[in-house]
């Protein structure tokens, strides 16, 4: 039978990456900045040095698992050192750190206020889809208060889009008033439209 | 490309209502639309149903667009050079040049109307107005 | 259920795991919903939903649960095994080192049903099944179902999608309701016991050409998806390949695979050489 089974098998990668993690950080091959990477979040010092090496790591997939190893890390250092990555001019960095925060994003709830009011309306954008995944009595209030003060169209849209998913009746008001500002955006008052349609048709409760 | 492959869209957007206006626009103007809400899914889709044009949002989840439209423009075939309307927040030169390094045809700032959407598609398409 | 209500939950869906519900399915997605809210105790559709957001206790996997197929048995989507033999292991053969084996992970496993079906299509379907080793591995975090699974004990059931010629060839009749797995080839799957999303469980097993990861991944939470991506990333070798269910997407999963598509099967390869990011 062509069947066999062996005893063990090779490990499919080194079981802890020799050295120093943190100086293969930057160092190497793909495959070896890629094991310090997902080495480095457990170590001292570890956190830090992944947001810093972020800065200059072209391979997406190392990228990818310095942004994890700070996911797992699930700190507020963690969430301070992927945040600087979200002004980025590189799609890919300023995605791959949004991505991490919304896989952490309980731990990053504090810096959140912080964000929805930005002075650069793309972090503001961005910071909206971070609270869609956040218990919707934190999510809502916030979203809705920056409904209310926002002047850049494409950050009230994100923050609908993220409210017709978790918006209840009592974000219905400041919806409503954001239309008002905004009757010469035709996207925009058909989102909130929709938005408003989503939240309000709720069927009753029943006992 | 046969003349129902020519009305096929293919709409890369992460936002529900982006999709479901563009959606709105494009069906009445006669096109075939389909979703996906990143670039990873995009290939998905392409794969299983080319479109004629990709309409592409540029901040995506998991992979975003100039990281799709780049990986697209490598792929060997007819798949690879799929006209591309990149649609982004950013007004900038630099980011319409960034786009059309990555491979994009055509770039809109958002938000872009429905009737704009439909004209370019349309002209991206070859499909007389 | 309103309208707006089915759309909302359809939008969710869709954006977590890339199921898509339409119109077609609406009948059975109020009926789920129904069930779901009786188990759950929610008494109006705005706090179940409020439950399903939050993953309250596995409450998507709970409600997905009725829309995949999710009984194990023999031969269960063999159009991933006919990708095997007609695509994958041609390709795998291409690139690999002559003499070395053809290694496929199986992983979660359950109770052994797919790890034996690759075995037995493999001998069954694949003309050049003589030429080569083949280790199959079967790995769970389940220690119970690995007991099972190395039993190799089924019933009818399980057995349902295979002929009586298969089953004679490969199964002793032990009473009316079950059959065993003969034991030559139970004793050629191994069995591990693994967590998908440790490391230290999965990089032991070694590198792969094909991977079988169903119905499990789509499940986990945003971190340990890509954690556990990048553990099966590292057991695959380069240009090796890996299954997910036939309603998952790594799409909503990670980015570290190519997307592949055959005439059977859409499946992701790791790329053959490091990536030019």
């Amino acid at each position: 039978m062509p069947l066999i089974r062996k005893g063990d098998a090779e490990p499919s990668a080194p079981i802890g990456a020799d050295g120093d993690v943190i100086a293969a950080l930057t160092n190497g091959t793909n495959d070896q900045r890629w094991a310090a990477a997902r080495a480095a979040g457990d170590i001292p010092g570890g956190v830090q040095a992944l947001g810093r090496a972020l800065a200059t790591e072209a391979d997406a997939r190392v990228r990818e698992a310095f942004f994890t190893s700070l996911v797992r890390a699930r700190s507020l250092e963690a969430v301070d050192a992927v945040l600087p990555h979200l002004r980025s001019d590189d799609a890919n960095l300023r995605i791959g750190a949004l991505d991490a925060l919304r896989g952490m994003a309980a731990t990053a709830a504090p810096r959140l206020p912080f964000l929805l009011s930005d002075p650069d309306a793309d972090v503001r954008l961005l910071a909206c889809e971070i609270l869609r995944d956040l218990p919707s009595a934190d999510a809502v209030p916030l979203l809705c208060r920056l409904l209310e003060r926002e002047d850049q169209v494409n950050v009230c849209a994100s923050a609908v889009e993220v409210l017709a998913e978790i918006g209840g009746p009592d974000a219905l008001p400041a919806l409503a008033a954001c239309a008002a500002r905004f009757l010469s955006e035709p996207f925009l008052v058909f989102s909130i439209k929709a938005a408003s349609a989503r939240i309000g048709a709720q069927s009753p409760g029943h006992g | 490309m046969a003349d129902g492959d020519k009305r096929r869209v293919l709409v890369i957007d992460d936002a529900s209502l982006v999709r479901l206006y563009y959606r709105d626009a494009l069906e009445r103007a006669g096109f075939e639309v389909d979703e996906a809400l990143n670039g990873l899914e995009a290939f998905e889709k392409l794969m299983m149903h080319p479109p004629a044009l990709l309409v592409v949002d540029v901040n995506m989840p998991r992979m975003d667009g100039m990281t799709f439209l780049r990986l697209l423009r490598r792929q060997a075939g007819p798949i690879g050079s799929t006209p591309a309307l990149v649609t982004s927040t950013e007004a900038g030169v630099q980011d319409m040049a960034a786009a059309r390094a990555a491979g994009a045809n055509f770039y809109l700032t958002k938000p872009v109307a429905q009737d704009t959407l439909a004209l370019y598609a349309a002209m991206l398409c070859g499909i007389p107005a | 259920m309103t309208e707006e209500e089915f759309q909302r939950l359809c939008d969710f869906l869709y954006r977590r795991t890339g199921m898509l519900f339409g119109e077609a399915k609406r009948y059975y997605v109020e009926r789920r919903i129904t069930e779901r809210m009786a188990a759950t105790g929610a008494t109006a559709f705005a706090s179940y939903f409020a439950r399903l957001r939050g993953d309250v206790r596995g409450e998507i996997e709970q409600f997905v649960n009725a829309f995949t197929v999710n009984e194990t048995y023999f031969y269960r989507e063999d159009h991933q095994l006919q990708c095997l033999t007609s695509d994958l292991l041609r390709e795998r053969l291409k690139v690999k080192p002559r003499g070395e084996a053809v290694r496929i992970w199986s992983v979660p496993c359950s109770t052994g049903e797919e790890p034996y079906s690759i075995a037995i299509w493999l001998l069954e379907n694949w003309p050049q099944v003589d030429s080569h080793d083949i280790e199959i591995v079967g790995s769970d975090i389940d220690t119970g179902v690995l007991e099972a699974a190395r039993a190799g004990i089924y019933g009818k059931r399980a057995l349902m999608r295979l002929s009586p010629e298969l089953i004679e060839r490969y199964f002793e009749q032990i009473d009316d309701e079950h059959w065993q797995v003969l034991e030559d080839l139970r004793g050629s799957v191994r069995f591990s016991s693994v967590n998908l999303v440790e490391a230290a469980e999965t990089r032991p097993n070694g590198r792969f050409d094909v991977i079988f990861c169903r119905n499990v991944l789509i499940y986990f939470d945003d971190a340990s998806r890509r954690v556990a991506a990048e553990n099966l990333y590292e057991n695959l070798a380069p240009g090796g390949f890996i299954c997910l269910g036939h309603s998952e997407s790594m799409s909503r999963i990670s980015p570290l695979f190519e997307v592949r598509r055959y005439a059977d099967a859409i499946v992701y390869q790791r790329p053959l050489e490091a990536a030019r990011g």
